[in-house]
């Protein structure tokens, strides 16, 4: 995937489908970044500036989108998984497009109807999303 | 009396639920959520509508066929979300 | 007649949806989910009393549990909406 609008393209798609707010894109880029080194829920609450609770459950959302992983220790940490070369491109793409375009990204999260009504409409899709 | 007052309730929060579907389906554009909001103004105006019927096991086949409408209308927007080429 | 199938039409519809809306709340645990699926299984439990009115208890009238089934169906909807829709 080399054509440079095929990838932009990419990367606003996984934004607006994977990404339900600006925090849940710092902490999934601050995991691939520093992979595959885990981070702690309090570190990542102290780097970002939101309350552990937040972290908490947008590390949830990120789990179980199949992004990150749980690494249990002594204390508890998250790091980033690949699921295929693919993601990882794609993540790095994503990188490079926030540093650039951070508040057209932001914009991008922000316009989008809350993540329960894309919920509820998604819940009457029959078929197994790409997710 | 007591129904009187149920049928309220009942048609007051449908009127109020598809409100709220209204703003949704302007939020997204998807017209799943027209769907809904027709289902529930439907329902909603048929409660008010069997406020003047004695009982509701009889009343005319009109208030059958208009919340007939309201389940078609939603079905058909289920389906098509799911069998179009470009939902 | 026409009336009963209307009701099963009812009652199916909103079981089809309680069922998805329940399936993408255990997937993805956004409340909304949660409270619209528990609205439309009340629906369609209050569909199908109209049967268990006229053919199990025939002497007693249930129009008023129906009607009460389908007020408290549509006020946990209106919470989930309130509160949850964000």
């Amino acid at each position: 995937m080399t054509d440079p609008a095929a990838v932009e393209n990419a990367v606003y798609n996984f934004v607006l489908d994977q990404i339900e707010t600006v925090p849940h894109l710092e902490a999934l880029l601050l995991l691939w970044n520093s992979r595959p080194q885990p981070w702690t829920v309090e570190n990542l609450a102290k780097r970002l500036y939101v309350s552990t609770n937040i972290v908490n459950s947008l590390l949830e959302d990120l789990k179980r989108r199949g992004l990150i992983v749980y690494v249990p220790g002594s204390p508890d940490g998250f790091r980033y998984e690949p699921t295929s070369i693919g993601q990882d491109q794609l993540l790095s793409a994503l990188d490079l497009t926030y540093r650039r375009e951070t508040v057209r990204i932001s914009t991008m999260i922000h316009s989008k109807p809350s993540s329960s009504v894309r919920d509820f409409a998604r819940a009457f899709r029959f078929k197994k999303e790409r997710e | 009396m007591v129904e009187g007052f149920l049928l309220g309730v009942i048609g007051t929060a449908s009127l109020a639920a598809a409100l709220f579907f209204l703003k949704f389906w302007k939020q997204t554009h998807d017209r799943l959520f027209l769907a809904f909001a027709t289902f529930f103004a439907i329902e909603a105006i048929n409660r008010v509508v069997l406020l003047r019927v004695e009982h509701s096991n009889e009343g005319s086949p009109w208030i059958y066929l208009f919340r007939l409408l309201g389940l078609l209308v939603l079905l058909a927007a289920i389906l098509e979300k799911n069998y179009k080429r470009s939902a | 007649m026409f009336g009963a199938i209307v009701y099963i039409i009812g009652a199916l519809t909103s079981a089809a949806c309680a069922v998805l809306l329940m399936r993408g709340y255990v997937r993805g645990r956004k409340r909304l989910l949660f409270w619209s699926g528990l609205c439309f299984t009340i629906l369609s439990l209050s569909n199908m009393l109209i049967f268990v009115d006229l053919v199990l208890f025939p002497d007693i009238d249930l129009y008023r549990y129906r009607l009460g089934s389908a007020s408290v169906a549509m006020l946990l909807l209106l919470y989930g909406l309130i509160w949850e829709s964000e």
